[in-house]
């Protein structure tokens, strides 16, 4: 399944080069787009037939229970990082930046170990649920002190170019992110050896068992509803703060607004499916690079084509080594990494 | 400075002046970095603008240019004093409808992502149409029309961030000109440009100006700043500024004192060029 992604993938970058020179970015951000919809189209049907039981229709009850939920968690997921990262890319002026630099998926993994942990100590069998209430109390916690720090840097507009907001935004956020690091540390020295798979697998990024795919959706619905409107704008302030303001750009709440919907999105990913790597950061890379550039055009494709990635790339995790299940963020990166060094190094020429 | 009367493009100017005035500041004072705590860049200044007109801001570096465009935009507290656009306060504009108004070209951009030429030009045209502007963009003949005139359509699909600097700059251009606003502030708007990319500039701009437009920007270059302007506002450093006629700020004597260099005022051609001596010794005009 990632194979045909990785050729649909391939076929468009070649076509890129012929494309500039009489009919260039409206076709090839249109393509692209199409082609992420075909891919997630087709990731979510091999998703669902894909299972460690083999390939194929299983019985109606393992299908409504196991395998389209799981799709479904998998793909709001996938959206959700992927829409995020596209985002705090954007805030922050800086293509290296992921969902991760918030500290949101930070303060969701001390959420989610603290209350396995909390959990195995009381002797409470906890369901995934109580695992994603943790994750998702600990992504509030970390949201609530990110915003407290940051709430009037965030309306600070420099006049040059550059601006204090989007730098004070990724250093805070790496501050939050390294402390629950210490934590998650702590937390996993302190485990027993029983406690210790099960937090490993949800730090590396797994879907196994996620089934309540309704809440990320939500998340990731309401996060575009709120950011794609005035999408441009986000566009305008990545070229600097002061000149989106005399475009008429209110700099201040839009960051914050952004921001949010990127921390909810966030949160509501990590706590369904862990912290799947690689996708927030790498799904909107690999968007520019095609040709879709502008915010309006970037942040949906992002999620479809998100979506499809985690999906796909699940599906591979459970059938390859079966019954085994490889653990979706670790083949992410397997698959994802070379995939995109291929692409970074294929870098189209100048158009002239 | 008050004998501008032997100037043969007088008349000229006189037309020009009959234009709306569109920018004024009053009594504008600013410091640097726009807080209160820091050095005065300069205080007082009276400005008031006609459509038509074209006025460069000089002076040395840090002297207060780029402050001055921006807190003329908007985006720079004052430190005393008011700006009015079309007989309005800055503060009781509400953001978009200034953004029709004027734009505001700063001196340096962040280009963070992969963006063609075109796409970066047309970045704020179109406002209202929102995301279907950036769908339609290939088919939208202004932007073309404009990037023909800044020598730019060869290089329209190509990465900005591969620009050259001068390269670079045309395309801030495009973007404040695609902005369609009539008054253009605009922070060195010739830095690494070439002669040739210097006279385009300055022929595009007296168009915009001829056209009904205002031009607002600051250079360092003296003979360009005659060329262009039909006022000048001079920035000393020390806390001083003047603003008039171009002939009677350009003068030899006050930018030798300001740029502590001396500087000569000869005549070419009908147009004053200035020419920077190595001694500090400065010599009047004529």
């Amino acid at each position: 399944m990632s194979a045909a992604r990785g050729n649909a993938v391939a076929a468009a970058s070649e076509d890129a080069p012929d494309e500039a020179s009489d009919d260039p970015r409206q076709m090839t951000s249109v393509r692209a787009i199409v082609l992420a919809v075909v891919a997630a189209l087709l990731a979510c049907v091999v998703g669902v037939l894909a299972g460690s039981s083999g390939f194929g229709v299983a019985s109606p009850d393992i299908m409504t229970s196991i395998r389209v939920p799981r799709v479904l968690a998998g793909f709001g997921a996938g959206a959700a990082l992927a829409l995020s990262g596209a985002l705090m890319q954007l805030l922050t002026r800086n293509a290296l930046a992921d969902p991760y630099v918030l500290g949101v998926a930070g303060g969701a993994a001390v959420g989610a170990l603290g209350a396995m942990m909390v959990g195995a100590a009381t002797g409470v069998q906890l369901s995934e649920w109580g695992v994603a209430a943790g994750a998702a109390l600990g992504a509030a916690a970390a949201s609530a002190l990110l915003f407290g720090l940051l709430w009037r840097r965030l309306a600070s507009t420099a006049t040059s170019s550059g601006g204090d907001g989007a730098a004070a935004l990724l250093l805070v956020g790496v501050m939050i992110g390294s402390g629950c690091s210490a934590l998650v540390a702590l937390i996993l020295t302190l485990a027993d050896e029983g406690q210790l798979r099960g937090m490993v697998f949800w730090l590396l990024g797994d879907l196994n068992g996620a089934t309540h795919w309704e809440i990320v959706w939500i998340a990731l619905a309401v996060a575009l509803a709120v950011v794609w409107p005035t999408a441009r704008e986000l566009d305008w302030l990545a070229r600097g703060d002061a000149w989106a303001a005399t475009l008429g750009v209110p700099v201040g709440r839009r960051r914050r607004v952004v921001l949010l919907a990127a921390a909810l999105a966030t949160g509501a990913a990590v706590a369904t499916a862990g912290a799947i790597g690689f996708v927030g950061l790498v799904v909107p890379h690999a968007l520019r690079r095609l040709g879709v550039r502008a915010a309006p055009l970037l942040l949906p494709a992002s999620a479809i084509a998100g979506g499809a990635f985690v999906v796909a790339v699940d599906a591979v995790a459970r059938t390859i080594v079966a019954p085994l299940q490889v653990p979706v963020g670790v083949l992410a990166a397997a698959i994802g990494v070379p995939a995109f060094i291929a692409m970074l190094l294929a870098r189209p020429e100048r158009g002239r | 400075m008050s004998d501008a009367s032997a100037v043969p493009e007088a008349d000229v100017e006189r037309r020009l002046d009959a234009g709306a005035v569109v920018l004024e500041a009053s009594a504008l004072s600013l410091r640097a970095g726009g807080s209160a705590r820091n050095r005065l860049l300069f205080d007082g200044l009276d400005l008031r603008v006609a459509a038509g007109q074209r006025w460069v801001v000089v002076g040395p570096n840090g002297a207060g240019k780029s402050s001055l465009l921006a807190a003329l935009a908007g985006v720079f507290p004052i430190a005393g004093g008011s700006v009015r656009i079309d007989g309005v306060e800055l503060a009781d504009w509400a953001p978009s409808a200034l953004a029709e108004r004027r734009a505001w070209s700063p001196q340096f951009w962040s280009d963070p992502f992969p963006a063609t030429v075109r796409e970066t030009a047309a970045l704020a045209h179109r406002r209202d149409a929102g995301w279907r502007a950036v769908l339609d963009r290939r088919s939208d003949p202004e932007v073309e029309r404009v990037l023909g005139r800044l020598l730019l359509a060869d290089l329209a699909d190509s990465d900005v961030q591969t620009l050259s600097g001068g390269e670079r700059q045309r395309v801030a251009l495009a973007t404040a000109l695609l902005q369609d606003a009539p008054l253009l502030l605009l922070d060195e708007p010739a830095s690494h440009l070439d002669l040739a990319h210097e006279r385009l500039l300055v022929e595009l701009l007296l168009a915009h100006a001829e056209g009904g437009g205002t031009v607002v920007a600051s250079l360092h270059d003296l003979d360009l700043a005659w060329d262009l302007a039909s006022h000048v506002v001079l920035i000393d450093g020390s806390g001083g500024v003047c603003a008039g006629a171009r002939e009677e700020v350009l003068v030899a004597d006050r930018l030798a004192a300001t740029f502590g260099v001396a500087i000569h005022a000869i005549e070419v051609q009908g147009a004053r060029r200035f020419v920077v001596g190595a001694s500090r010794t400065p010599h009047g005009v004529r």
